[in-house]
């Protein structure tokens, strides 16, 4: 066996949310058997992004807000790899806005996970785009994922999880990974992961998070419906989690088509001359 | 003054139109076409070029157009001459002209022999050597549409410069073939009106001759579409980009190329995303590259920086335009060295390297990749608008001198028989091997951040110091793989000049001319930019008592950079400079030269 390297012990103060959100890999990737030299893991930066330093793993410590564009590219040139992406609230929904959007577009067959604390832990505590009004001055209205994600027509699998509620949590997250593995498209997971240094919103989030699949109505096939029953949800000052979207199968769906084809196999590696020769000859007597 | 391109003889001045005399014959021969956008002057351009490449002639077009899709002045020039030419003629022998301002912006520059062809439908011209037709009224009836006038001047223009009819015919054909049916027959009838129209007229029939040249066995190109086949050819397989003049047309191309060869080609939603995709897929094992200009340059310095930190390879083509900022989009400059040069906050190592045509282009993008696999580090391919855009006839791409080099990487066989695998591991010559992940039994980390040889975050001080070098010191180590400069003129001569990119072609044009005068000059054409190749300038300008740096900016970057590294030449080094989005003409830089006034 060669040894690669070794993951570090956690820099995460204790309690905070982000463990869960480990624990939730680690055993999502077990129950899957997906072996360790196929997973990819694209950190952002602010605490949540340092996830892969803390598995065993291959991973990518990306620029801030840039991991979506890494992982994307990851999966095109290997499709074989299971990619995932994790960053945090800032990192996914201020700097990374632009990516965070045209992700559910491109439509590649990765996860996203941002573990939600609607704060900036790293930089000591100042407003995310999450934030409410008021946390540290905040005067802006705080940035809603999910509505977001379901605005846009793409096939994609949209969750929401609770790090107080660690067995939900891994549940969504394997489906996600298996939506991913299946080469069904992007997949979204906002895990709602207190930072208990400050912004310690364990007791409040606990009293307020309704898993919305046990309100009548609920069909996460149905973009309509779960962007009323979110949206609802929210303004009665409740904060919904569980599935949001989970696509029909291809072709139930006028939206719900395959936007971006990932490819069956890696980038081609036999790139060298030899092999290639004729293809090459004939590419340039197209030139006149 | 005597240059290469004054060898025309002179028409006698009582020859006015109308009267029979022998053609005048152009062995190095500029024509300049302009209207408003949309009027179609590259097409009459395209179609010029290829009709001289079948006589056997060099060719090298130029365009000067708006960002803006229809509407405002635009104009193309094409040259053809028997020399091998990479430059624009000082003078216009032909202006053919769809509107006032190509008439008002072309006049000064058209020879004391030259004449001018334009659409009367519109305005007139009251110049003696001019002949108007309503090229848009005569083709508008029969065809339906005043679009086709420019196929009826190209007509109109092949009897006035004596083209073969049958050749002219078959130029048409090429052109209009893959369009189909209507496009094609129309354009042919819009042919023969223009044709119809010139050989009636008095005067107009061979007033020019176009002499064959033998040079056959070449292709026309632009330097986009070269780095697009160096880039297939070269094994790359990943590209992702974002739209940009005058970079755009690589992706274009190689969206109709890479898919064959099982490559994925991507548009991002902006720069930050085509380089950090080029980073993942690089990264995940593929071959990479994106491609850019200035403003787009400004967003993936970013993420340059990210590759140059993590040692990703990644190759970036900068197609310079007018800066800073949006500049002057379709306009060429060669300003973004300095700033290459420095890129990134901190300190990382990357390779710049500059061809100056197209052929060198190809052969370039296949170097760079190798460099950014084999050394791991970031390599920009540095392009000017006129190389990236402007069509050449160039050698054909040689495809036995292709070799694709990977470096260190690990198959899954060598990998199985390590005892470790670090991905920063510590080397003789600071790469380390790396198995791209999936490769069975390792995993391994990449990151921005200084780390250890494991690839974990580090802030140990001489861990710190040995990682910088590592990195730092390539620049030093992969020395004498780096593209080895170009030298021209003879060896003995005390006049050097000192260029890349585009300026190439006018400076050997200006040798020429000076060497008709009798002063002797070298040329240094440098193709690696950075590390400055100091073991190739030093020596060169040894030999000489000084040496003009031509380039295209206003502070004069690459002498600037020539300067801070051979501070012992800086009495020798002066500057040539040219930033008003043209490209020289090779008068421009003779004026230059005081040892030859």
């Amino acid at each position: 066996m060669v040894q690669s390297a070794k993951p570090v012990p956690p820099t995460w103060c204790p309690g905070c949310g982000d463990f869960g959100v480990l624990a939730a890999v680690k055993r999502a990737a077990a129950d899957l058997k997906i072996p360790t030299h196929e997973l990819v893991l694209v950190g952002g930066i602010g605490c949540s992004g340092s996830i892969h330093n803390f598995l065993e793993i291959n991973g990518i410590h990306a620029l801030h807000g840039r991991l979506l564009a890494q992982a994307v590219g990851v999966k095109l040139a290997n499709p074989s790899l299971t990619v995932v992406a994790a960053g945090g609230d800032g990192d996914g929904y201020a700097i990374g806005m632009g990516h965070f959007m045209h992700a559910f577009k491109k439509n590649a067959s990765i996860l996203y996970l941002v573990m939600n604390n609607e704060t900036y832990g790293l930089t000591k505590g100042q407003a995310s785009p999450t934030s409410q009004i008021g946390f540290e001055g905040n005067v802006e209205p705080p940035f809603h994922s999910i509505l977001t994600a379901l605005s846009i027509p793409a096939p994609n699998f949209i969750a929401r999880t609770f790090s107080g509620d660690p067995k939900g949590m891994t549940a969504i997250l394997g489906e996600a990974l298996r939506f991913n593995r299946e080469g069904r498209g992007f997949a979204f997971i906002e895990d709602l992961s207190p930072c208990v240094t400050y912004n310690d919103t364990y007791k409040l989030w606990r009293e307020k998070v309704l898993d919305v699949s046990k309100l009548p109505g609920y069909d996460p096939t149905d973009r309509k419906t779960m962007f009323r029953l979110c949206l609802e949800t929210t303004e009665q000052g409740r904060i919904p989690i569980g599935v949001m979207h989970r696509p029909k199968e291809p072709g139930h769906d006028g939206l719900e088509v395959k936007l971006v084809g990932d490819r069956p196999g890696p980038v081609r590696t036999d790139i060298g001359l030899a092999a290639n020769l004729p293809a090459y000859e004939k590419l340039l007597s197209g030139l006149s | 003054m005597v240059t290469a391109e004054a060898q025309a003889r002179p028409i006698p001045s009582e020859a006015g139109p109308g009267e029979a005399r022998p053609p005048l014959e152009l062995a190095d021969l500029s024509v300049m076409i302009g209207g408003q956008g949309g009027d179609g002057t590259l097409t009459v351009s395209d179609l010029l070029g290829r009709y001289f490449r079948k006589r056997g002639l060099y060719v090298y077009t130029s365009r000067n157009v708006l960002s803006r899709i229809r509407g405002g002045h635009a104009d193309a020039s094409v040259r053809s001459s028997r020399d091998p030419i990479a430059a624009v003629k000082a003078q216009v022998d032909v202006l053919v002209a769809f509107d006032n301002e190509a008439i008002e912006m072309g006049k000064a520059e058209l020879a004391p022999h030259g004449f001018v062809l334009y659409d009367s439908t519109t305005f007139h011209v009251d110049l003696s050597n001019s002949v108007g037709f309503p090229f848009a009224t005569l083709v508008g009836g029969p065809l339906g549409q005043p679009i086709f006038k420019n196929t009826a001047a190209y007509g109109a223009l092949s009897v006035l410069l004596g083209f073969d009819p049958t050749m002219t015919r078959a130029v048409i054909e090429e052109r209009f073939r893959r369009r189909g049916g209507e496009a094609l027959e129309k354009n042919l009838k819009a042919l023969e009106i223009g044709r119809k129209a010139a050989l009636d007229a008095p005067g107009v029939a061979n007033r020019y001759s176009v002499a064959d040249g033998d040079a056959h066995d070449l292709i026309l190109t632009t330097g986009n579409q070269a780095v697009a086949l160096g880039f297939v050819v070269g094994g790359g397989r990943f590209f992702a980009g974002y739209p940009i003049t005058p970079a755009t047309e690589i992706m274009e191309y190689l969206q109709r190329y890479l898919p064959a060869f099982d490559g994925v080609v991507r548009q991002a939603e902006d720069e930050l995303a085509a380089i950090n995709m080029v980073i993942g897929a690089s990264y995940a094992g593929a071959r990479v590259m994106t491609s850019t200009s200035g403003p787009g340059l400004s967003l993936m310095t970013e993420g340059i920086g990210h590759a140059g930190a993590a040692e990703v390879p990644v190759v970036v083509a900068d197609c310079q335009r007018v800066g800073p900022s949006t500049g002057q989009p379709t306009r060429h400059e060669q300003s973004d060295l300095s700033h290459l040069a420095n890129l990134g906050h901190g300190e990382f190592p990357r390779f710049i390297l500059a061809p100056a045509t197209p052929e060198d282009a190809f052969s370039l993008t296949v170097d760079a990749l190798n460099l950014a696999e084999k050394w791991r580090v970031p390599v920009i391919l540095l392009l000017d608008q006129a190389l990236c855009q402007n069509t050449t006839t160039s050698h054909r791409f040689d495809l036995a001198s292709v070799r694709v080099d990977r470096g260190k990487r690990l198959s899954p066989e060598a990998t199985a028989r390590l005892q470790q695998y670090k991905v920063y591991e510590f080397s003789e010559d600071g790469v380390s091997a790396v198995a791209p992940p999936g490769t069975p039994g390792v995993w391994s980390e990449v990151t921005g951040n200084e780390h250890d040889e494991w690839g974990h975050v580090s802030v140990n001080p001489s861990n710190r110091v040995r990682q910088m070098k590592k990195r730092m010191e390539k620049m030093v180590k992969a020395r004498d793989e780096l593209p080895p400069a170009r030298f021209y003129g003879p060896p003995q001569a005390k006049i050097g000049f000192i260029g890349f990119g585009n300026t190439a072609g006018p400076i050997l044009e200006s040798m020429r001319a000076l060497e008709m005068k009798g002063v002797a000059t070298r040329f240094l054409e440098a193709r690696t930019l950075y590390p400055v190749p100091v073991h190739e300038i030093d020596p060169f300008l040894k030999d000489v008592d000084v040496a003009y740096v031509v380039e295209h900016n206003y502070t004069g970057q690459f002498a600037r950079l020539l300067r801070e590294t051979m501070p012992w030449h800086h009495a020798k080094l002066r500057s040539i400079l040219k930033y008003d989005g043209y490209t020289f003409r090779a008068p421009q830089i003779l004026a230059e030269v005081k040892e030859a006034a």
